[in-house]
């Protein structure tokens, strides 16, 4: 049963993925994207990390893609369809992307999967206890530390949005 | 919730889908003319891109929307065991959102907030 689901989810991220990269329009590509975040989150819920899934499914497919789209809607260029990339660029890309396989291959076959570790679900209820933990192992610093990076990203948005126009 | 109740959902939502298309295109009286073709049925044939760029404000709310979704990402966690770890974890959010809380009052004195 779960092999079904694997491979229901497999073939919509691999589909959407493929046409993300190979569609000429960009706005397509964006809405392409979209459906791979949301295929992602299915295999985080189907392994059973449920936070994981709620937050792929709030800032990526929620946040990240309207943020993507609306910079796509501030170019002037929604309705040029893309040009064919040059035979080089295709090569190039095509190599990167087979060495990036190669390594994720390789590093996945050379890990020892824990057992035990993967019988072990993290709760929110986990999740809560060590982001406020001030021992050792405890993230209370981290989250702190997030509010300033959030704060960076705001100011930063605002001031780059706000420069008056020349 | 188990795995079958997915794949029915799955199934279902592909039959409803699929089969509200296939019925509305067999069921639907189809007409063709150079009428329908038209943009609107009033007003002249556009000329040109018909579409406009957008106001960056857009990108700045959806940008400040961002950062509060991931604000929320992380208040979660904090809400489910805020009663058991007690007054430490109420000092720690007031932390963490009188930082971002800044973040807001520089959005708002520098009129990031307001629709020009």
């Amino acid at each position: 049963m779960e092999r079904i689901i694997f491979y229901i989810l497999a073939a919509v991220i691999v589909t959407f993925s493929f046409l993300s990269v190979t569609s000429a329009k960009i706005l397509r590509a964006a809405v392409y994207l979209f459906l791979v975040l949301i295929g992602i989150a299915g295999f985080y819920f189907m392994v059973g990390y449920h936070f994981l899934g709620a937050v792929q499914l709030t800032v990526y497919a929620g946040g990240i893609v309207v943020l993507i789209i609306f910079a796509i809607l501030l170019t002037e260029q929604i309705d040029n369809r893309l040009a064919r990339p040059k035979a080089g660029m295709v090569i190039a890309s095509a190599m990167l992307a087979l060495l990036g396989i190669g390594v994720s291959v390789y590093s996945i076959l050379n890990h020892v999967f824990d057992k035990k570790i993967a019988g072990q679900l993290a709760t929110v209820d986990d999740i809560g206890t060590k982001l406020l933990s001030f021992d050792a192992g405890g993230y209370v610093l981290p989250f702190e530390l997030i509010s300033i990076l959030l704060l960076a990203a705001m100011i930063g948005a605002i001031v780059i949005a706000k420069r008056p126009i020349r | 919730m188990g795995l079958e109740a997915i794949i029915v959902f799955f199934i279902a939502g592909v039959i409803f889908v699929g089969g509200a298309m296939i019925a509305s295109a067999l069921l639907a009286p189809k007409s063709q003319n150079s009428q329908k073709e038209d943009p609107y049925e009033c007003g002249i044939p556009t000329e040109g891109p018909t579409h406009v760029q957008f106001k960056v404000g857009y990108y700045l709310f959806a940008i400040l929307f961002l950062v509060f979704d991931v604000e929320m990402v992380f208040l979660i966690p904090w809400a489910v065991v805020m009663k058991k770890v007690g007054g430490i974890a109420f000092v720690e959010a007031l932390v963490f959102l009188v930082i971002l809380g800044l973040g807001l009052l520089y959005a708002w004195k520098k009129k990031a907030l307001e629709w020009e």
